[in-house]
Parts: structure tokens; C-alpha cells; sequence
């Protein structure tokens, strides 16, 4: 079965892996602790038990029985050496600011692992998804990834073509229908289509233009569904700026955009209109975080009493002129040039720079804009919103890049990641989410859908609201 | 003769010193820290700080350009700062594509633009001449992110006669060389045809007629050899450019060469590698354009490099 892919896997390793298509191969060939399943919820996977001794205390029972593709048993050692491997600097591991907050891993007999954290850290649990490899393997990383344990063993990579995966006849939850999968890279979108209609892909997820699904629908017999991811779209601010410090303003912007017609006539209803940075399939999701519908009259009024009146009514003069910032994908500058004819109804005109992905990224980081647009992907645990919004995480030490600043949302951050109970925590993000929905330090766009495009003899595929793509593990072929 | 290649080799050393140096200095020079893409979001501004100096980027820029002369003086382009390889490794394991497609086109284009030329100067002023120049037009106006996908709809899809994209073989070759093809077949075409139509009424033409030469020696020795000269400086011109690699029709027909392989290490600021590529293409354009010196002797004898 071939996949087609846009860009080549950067880095296979799973202790240095950080592109999002390295992540997703490297779930079929390794293994870790737990795994996220279709609704993100953990359940365990190399771990036949777990539980918290206290409140930053995991002990892990590691299931017997498990190989390595080389043959090599899977212990407790080789979680070990994993985390720790992460953790040395010397390897340079973008992965060890996750490990912050773990004090040590340590090995209680061969099966199993007890892992103590410096301070209790709710959001550690997601660490325990990071891939296992042997003991044995270099710490430092090399040109060939380590051997993992997962249901298919890497066979071949052929730099910037295709990645071969084989089946792992012996693994241990059950060996795949499938013979293996051909990771293809294929740059164009449109090309990728036309791989497709010519049979040379089998399966794509997501990267595709939405104008084409009118054409793949109608000219192929090609399964197409749309999925709800976790991607969130937003529009960031910088709150330093004189203009966009004034919550009013913000929420004028907020209300001038309507992401119902952009959805539809942009992005053929591959996304849902967002009021949070986590998705409906979060478990911590606020439905009740303020939702800002498309209302022009509502956004001048917001505007009027903020201080920026329209020069000249409804004349061509602008209130006020911001930039908006946004990368040379076609896609993204047919959405910005949206927002600008929308913006524009209300006295707002965007002047919109588009750049190559590196110099947008850079400007980005470096606090560099007025407005941008840019999406989080993979988002799990609500502990994220520290990263983003408590006034300590500003650059270098987090992504607060817009300089947003509440005590209450800081308080109530701190409190989240100490709180080990599901329940209580999820009281403390809703009124986060609340919060920010009022001083808006992100105006949030949408989120994208899953967008699955596959042949119809391949059956059993469950799609991930992260992208995830496991479930091929599960996927048999049919002829018809 | 020696002491010209002598001299040609020696040149070398300056221009490929010279490229580099503009290649180093802009590339440090352009927006994005490359080890921010490395350590990710979630990195401290300690683990940035101890990565850029095991990198070197803590260095003055001026030390970090001595020291990749240095390195490079030992054969040492360095290590990709993604992908766990040499840029040695990786700019070989691409290099080859890259080969195929530029040999291909140029191929291609010679095929088509020699006889196109050639009739186009012997019938001047009738259909095959329009044809011939409506060619070339077409050839020049159509870009190759349009001729791409068109000749992958008609070939591979409507016909079914080669893949869509990707590297394998002659059949995979097919479609990406003739897209790059078709531009330079039509800059060949019209080159060829005046260089001929000049030559046709020179003096020496017509008294190589006089002499009672049969029509085919009349052009073969003295018209085309005399009209290839300028056919010659074009060729390798653009022979230069697909080592280069042309990253439109790489991406368009996800083909694994160094035009692709030097964007995205731009885009992920990986700077050895974008330093190694700008290597191999400038020592690419120095060699093409050092053969096409001695293939000017070897078309026109009269050309002399001095003693």
C-alpha cells in the first residue's frame, strides 16, 4: 500500500524526531509506554499496568514477551536508556524540555520502571508516548534510526523518494494484514491527485488543495471523509502594539471575520468555525468560552468606542492600517487576502506580507508583527496554554509571542499543571478558556478536519484527530 | 594550450572562493535561527544557547568563516544539521538525479532543436519555417509548473504511457526531461536558424559551392560546423543552469535532486548543507564552462588559447 506524503521524513529516531510526518511513521515502528487512541484518551501500550505512587511518583509494569525487529528482548533497561538518552545534553535531543520537570527513571526489577518527577506535573503523562529504543543503540543519533518494536520495521529510505516499511511478522498485538507500506514523498499537491487518479497512491491524509476534492470526487473512485482534527487556526497579535492592546479592538476583529463563508467558500468545509484552542474532542474543552459570530455592525460599534473612528464613514479611508504576516503557501494567501476584503467592510486595512516559511517563522518568534496566522497541531493536554499565554513563557522560554499578560490566567496555569485530578482540572482550563475568549490575545479561526482520501478496497482505517496514522496497522486490502 | 587550462584551473580557486564567500555571508544574513527548527518549541533558551555553541554559532561570524575554509581546505563540507548524514553523503546520493535529468534534457532539446533549426534556415520563409518559429514561441512561452502537469495529464493519465512523477527508469525520465526540454529546444531553435542563415550567405559558402562541392559537404563542413560556434556558447549555458537543478520541475515531478535538496535547506536554514550545494553548482558551472572552451577549439581551429 502506498501513501503519498508532501515532505520527506526529516529525522526517523524517535528520541529526536519533531516533523510531523517522522512522528507518524515512527508510531508504526516504534513502541511507547501508552498511546493515544482515536479520542486521545492514554491507554497503555509497552505497559501492561500503570499507576501514580503519589502525586509525582509513576510506576510502569513493562508486558513480557516483547522483541525488538532485531531480535533483542524489551525490558525496562531499554525504556531506561530512552528517557535518559533524551535527557543527556550532549545527544541535543529537541525532546528534553519536555522532560523537564523528570527528576530520574529508575529500574525496580527487569519489568519495571518507577519515574519521579521534580514537582507534580499533570501534563507529564503525555511524555510516556515517546517512542523505545534497545538499550544497545548510540545515544548521539546516527544515520540509521535504532531498531523499535512496533508493527512494521523500516526496510529502506531512499533520500527525499520514499521510506519502505515492512510488516513485523512477529509482532506482538498481532501481525498487520498488510505486506507494508511505501511512504512516497510527492511534493505538488496536485500531483499527488494525479497519483492518485492514476493508482500509484493508494492513501493520502490532509495537504491537499480543497479545491481538488470537487475533482477527486467526480473523476476517481476515491473514498473521501472529513474528520475533525485538534488543528487549531488562529490569528495572533502582538499586545504591545498601540492599537491591538485595547481588548475592544480585538474583539471588533474577531466579530468582522466570518469564518462560516470562509470555510465554505475557501476552504470547502475541510474545517469548523473554533472558539477555543482546544478542540471539541478534548476532554478539557469549554463549550461555554464566548464565541464572537460574524457581526460587522457590532465590530464598528466595538471599534467607535475603543477610539478609532472611521475617518470618513463608509468612504475609503481606514480607521487604522495593521500588517498581517502569513507564509507563501497558496492556500494561505487566498485566506489572508479574505480577511482583508473582510476586514476592510469595518475600517480596518491589512496589509498582507507573505514570506518564505523560515523568515515568517523567525519574525514570528521574535515578536516581529502586528497580525499573523498560524495553526497548533497535536495539541493533548491543556497545559499547552501555559506555553502560550502565562506571562513568564514570553520568547525565549515559551511562546507567549504576542506578550500577553493576566495574573488571573497565570494563576489559574500554575494551578492546572499542580492538580492531578481530571476533574478539578478541568474546571480550572474552562475558566481559562473563558478568560481568554473574552481578552482574546488569539482571534480563533478554525479548526481544520482530517481530510482522509483513499482507495476503496482499503478497509479498517480509523482516522486520528491528531492525524495520527497507527490505524494502518489495522487496515486490510480488499479486491472488488 | 596547457598553459591556458593551467590558467582555467587556476581561476577555479577564485570563483569558487568568491561564491562561496556571498553564499556564506548571505545565508547568515536572512531572518530564521536554525536552531530554533532543531529544539522545537519546547527547548529553554539554555539548551538553545548550549546547542548554537556546540554548533559554533555562538562564534563572531568571522571566525565561523575561517573555520569552514579550514574544514573545507581538509575536504570537510560538514554534517547536516538534520538529517544524520555528511553533506558529502547526502549531496551524492542526490547528485546522480540531477545528472540524469540535466543529460536527458539536453538530449532531448538537441534532438528536437537540430533538424528544427535546420529546416527552419533551409525552407526560410515557408511552413516549415512558421512552424519551426511557432515552436520556439510556444517553447519560450509556456512555463514549466504548466507544461508539468499538462504532459503528466496527457501522457500518464489520458494515455497511460509513463508514471506521473518520481525517479525510476527510462520511462520515469521521460516526461521531467521533456518539460525542461521544450524551453531550451526552442532558444536552440532560433539560435540555430539565424547562425545557419548567416552562415548560408557567406562568402566561404559560396565558394565551396563554386568549387562544385556536392549541397550535403557544402553544409555539413561549412555552413552548420560555422554556425555551431554560437549553438555551442548556448548549450553549455544552459547545460549549467539544469546542474543547477531546476527546482520547479523537481518539485513538480518529486524528483530527488540538488535544486529540491538546496530550497529546503534554505528554508530549514540547514547551513552546511546550503553551503555544500552552492559548492557543487558553482564547481558545475566552472567545469561546463571550462569543456565548452575547448570545444570552441574543436569546432573553429582558429580559435587559439595562446602558446
Amino acid at each position: 500500500m502506498v501513501v503519498g506524503i508532501e515532505s520527506y521524513p526529516l529525522q526517523l529516531d524517535p528520541r529526536y524526531a519533531t516533523d510531523a510526518n517522522s512522528v507518524r511513521l515512527d508510531n508504526l515502528i516504534y513502541n511507547s509506554l501508552l498511546r493515544a487512541d482515536e479520542r486521545s484518551q492514554l491507554r497503555p501500550e509497552l505497559a501492561e499496568t500503570w499507576r501514580m505512587v503519589d502525586d509525582r511518583t509513576y510506576l510502569f509494569d513493562i508486558r513480557k514477551g516483547i522483541k525488538f525487529h532485531n531480535g533483542q528482548p524489551l525490558t525496562a533497561a531499554d525504556v531506561k536508556f530512552s528517557y535518559e538518552s533524551i535527557l543527556d545534553p550532549n545527544n541535543h535531543s529537541p525532546k528534553r524540555g519536555l522532560l523537564r520537570p523528570l527528576h530520574s527513571v529508575e529500574q525496580t526489577n527487569t519489568f519495571q520502571l518507577r519515574f519521579r518527577l521534580t514537582v507534580p506535573h499533570a501534563p507529564f503523562v503525555e511524555q510516556f508516548t515517546l517512542g523505545v529504543v534497545p538499550a544497545s543503540s548510540t545515544g548521539a543519533l546516527s544515520s540509521q534510526p535504532p531498531p523499535g518494536s512496533g508493527p512494521f520495521i523500516l526496510q529502506a529510505k531512499e533520500s527525499g523518494e520514499k521510506i519502505t516499511l515492512k510488516v513485523n511478522p512477529d509482532y506482538w498485538e498481532g501481525k498487520s494484514s498488510l505486506d507494508g507500506l511505501v511512504f512516497k514523498t510527492v511534493p505538488d499537491a496536485m500531483v499527488r491527485v494525479l497519483e492518485f487518479k492514476k493508482g500509484s497512491i493508494d492513501f493520502m491524509q490532509n495537504d491537499l488543495e480543497p479545491d481538488v476534492l470537487p475533482w477527486l470526487k467526480s473523476n476517481t473512485d476515491a473514498d473521501i471523509d472529513a474528520y475533525q482534527g485538534t488543528t487549531f487556526q488562529y490569528i495572533g497579535m502582538n499586545l504591545t502594539h498601540p492599537i491591538l492592546k485595547h481588548a475592544k479592538v480585538r474583539q471588533a476583529l474577531a466579530q468582522a471575520i466570518d469564518r462560516d463563508r470562509l470555510i465554505r467558500h475557501v476552504l470547502k468545509d475541510t474545517a469548523t468555525a473554533a472558539n477555543s484552542l482546544l478542540s471539541p474532542l478534548n476532554w478539557a474543552y469549554a463549550a461555554s468560552a464566548r464565541r464572537w459570530p460574524y457581526d460587522p455592525e457590532h465590530a464598528k460599534q466595538l471599534l467607535d468606542e475603543a477610539g478609532f473612528r472611521d475617518p470618513d464613514g463608509d468612504g475609503p479611508l481606514a480607521r487604522f492600517r495593521l500588517s498581517f504576516k502569513t507564509t507563501n503557501i497558496d492556500l494561505r494567501r487566498r485566506i489572508a487576502e479574505a480577511l482583508k476584503e473582510q476586514l476592510q467592510q469595518v475600517g480596518i486595512e491589512l496589509e498582507i506580507r507573505s514570506y518564505e516559511w523560515g523568515t515568517f517563522y523567525s519574525d514570528v518568534k521574535k515578536g516581529n508583527f502586528h497580525l499573523y496566522s498560524l495553526a497548533w497541531v497535536g495539541v493533548m493536554d491543556p497545559d499547552i496554554f501555559f506555553q502560550i499565554f502565562h506571562s513568564n513563557s514570553a520568547p525565549p522560554d515559551g511562546d507567549n509571542r504576542g506578550r500577553y499578560s493576566n495574573p488571573e490566567v497565570d494563576r489559574l496555569l500554575e494551578q492546572g499543571r499542580m492538580t492531578n485530578e481530571t476533574a478539578a482540572r478541568k474546571l480550572i482550563y474552562k475558566r481559562v478558556q473563558e478568560i481568554l475568549a473574552e481578552d482574546l490575545p488569539y482571534v480563533p479561526l478554525w479548526w481544520w478536519k482530517n481530510v482522509i482520501v483513499k482507495k476503496p478496497s482499503i478497509r479498517g482505517f480509523s482516522a486520528y484527530p491528531d492525524g495520527d496514522l497507527i490505524s494502518l496497522k489495522e487496515v486490510s486490502l480488499r479486491s472488488h | 594550450m596547457k598553459r591556458y587550462l593551467h590558467q582555467r584551473l587556476l581561476l577555479l580557486l577564485p570563483t569558487l572562493f568568491g561564491a562561496l564567500t556571498l553564499v556564506f555571508v548571505l545565508v547568515h544574513l536572512i531572518p530564521g535561527d536554525p536552531v530554533e527548527v532543531m529544539l522545537g518549541e519546547t527547548a529553554t533558551a539554555a539548551d538553545k544557547e548550549e546547542l548554537r555553541r556546540s554548533l559554533g554559532f555562538d562564534q563572531p561570524l568571522s571566525r565561523q568563516y575561517g573555520s569552514f575554509f579550514i574544514k573545507l581546505a581538509a575536504g570537510d563540507l560538514g554534517h547536516s544539521l538534520y538529517e544524520q548524514a555528511s553533506v558529502a553523503e547526502i549531496i551524492s546520493a542526490r547528485l546522480p538525479a540531477t545528472l540524469e535529468l540535466a543529460l536527458g534534457a539536453m538530449i532531448t532539446a538537441i534532438l528536437i532543436s537540430f533538424p528544427l533549426g535546420a529546416l527552419a534556415a533551409v525552407r526560410r520563409g515557408r511552413w516549415a519555417d512558421r512552424l519551426a518559429l511557432l515552436f520556439s514561441l510556444l517553447g519560450l512561452s509556456l512555463p514549466n509548473f504548466w507544461l508539468g502537469p499538462l504532459l503528466m495529464v496527457v501522457f500518464a493519465i489520458q494515455l497511460g504511457w509513463t508514471p506521473v512523477s518520481g525517479r525510476g527508469g527510462m520511462s520515469h525520465l521521460l516526461l521531467p526531461a521533456l518539460t525542461l526540454a521544450l524551453g531550451m529546444a526552442a532558444i536552440l531553435t532560433r539560435i540555430l536558424r539565424v547562425s545557419l542563415l548567416q552562415a548560408m550567405h557567406e562568402d566561404y559558402v559560396r565558394t565551396a559551392r563554386a568549387k562544385g562541392l556536392s549541397e550535403r559537404r557544402v553544409w555539413l563542413k561549412h555552413t552548420l560546423r560555422n554556425a555551431m560556434l554560437s549553438v555551442v556558447s548556448i548549450v553549455s549555458l544552459q547545460f549549467g543552469n539544469l546542474l543547477a537543478g531546476s527546482l520547479i520541475t523537481e518539485t513538480i515531478f518529486s524528483w530527488p535532486g540538488i535544486g529540491r535538496l538546496t530550497v529546503q535547506a534554505i528554508q530549514t536554514r540547514d547551513y552546511p548543507l546550503v553551503q555544500g550545494c552552492v559548492l557543487v553548482i558553482a564547481i558545475s558551472y566552472v567545469l561546463v564552462n571550462f569543456f565548452t572552451d575547448l570545444l570552441y577549439r574543436m569546432v573553429d581551429p582558429r580559435i587559439s588559447y595562446g602558446k
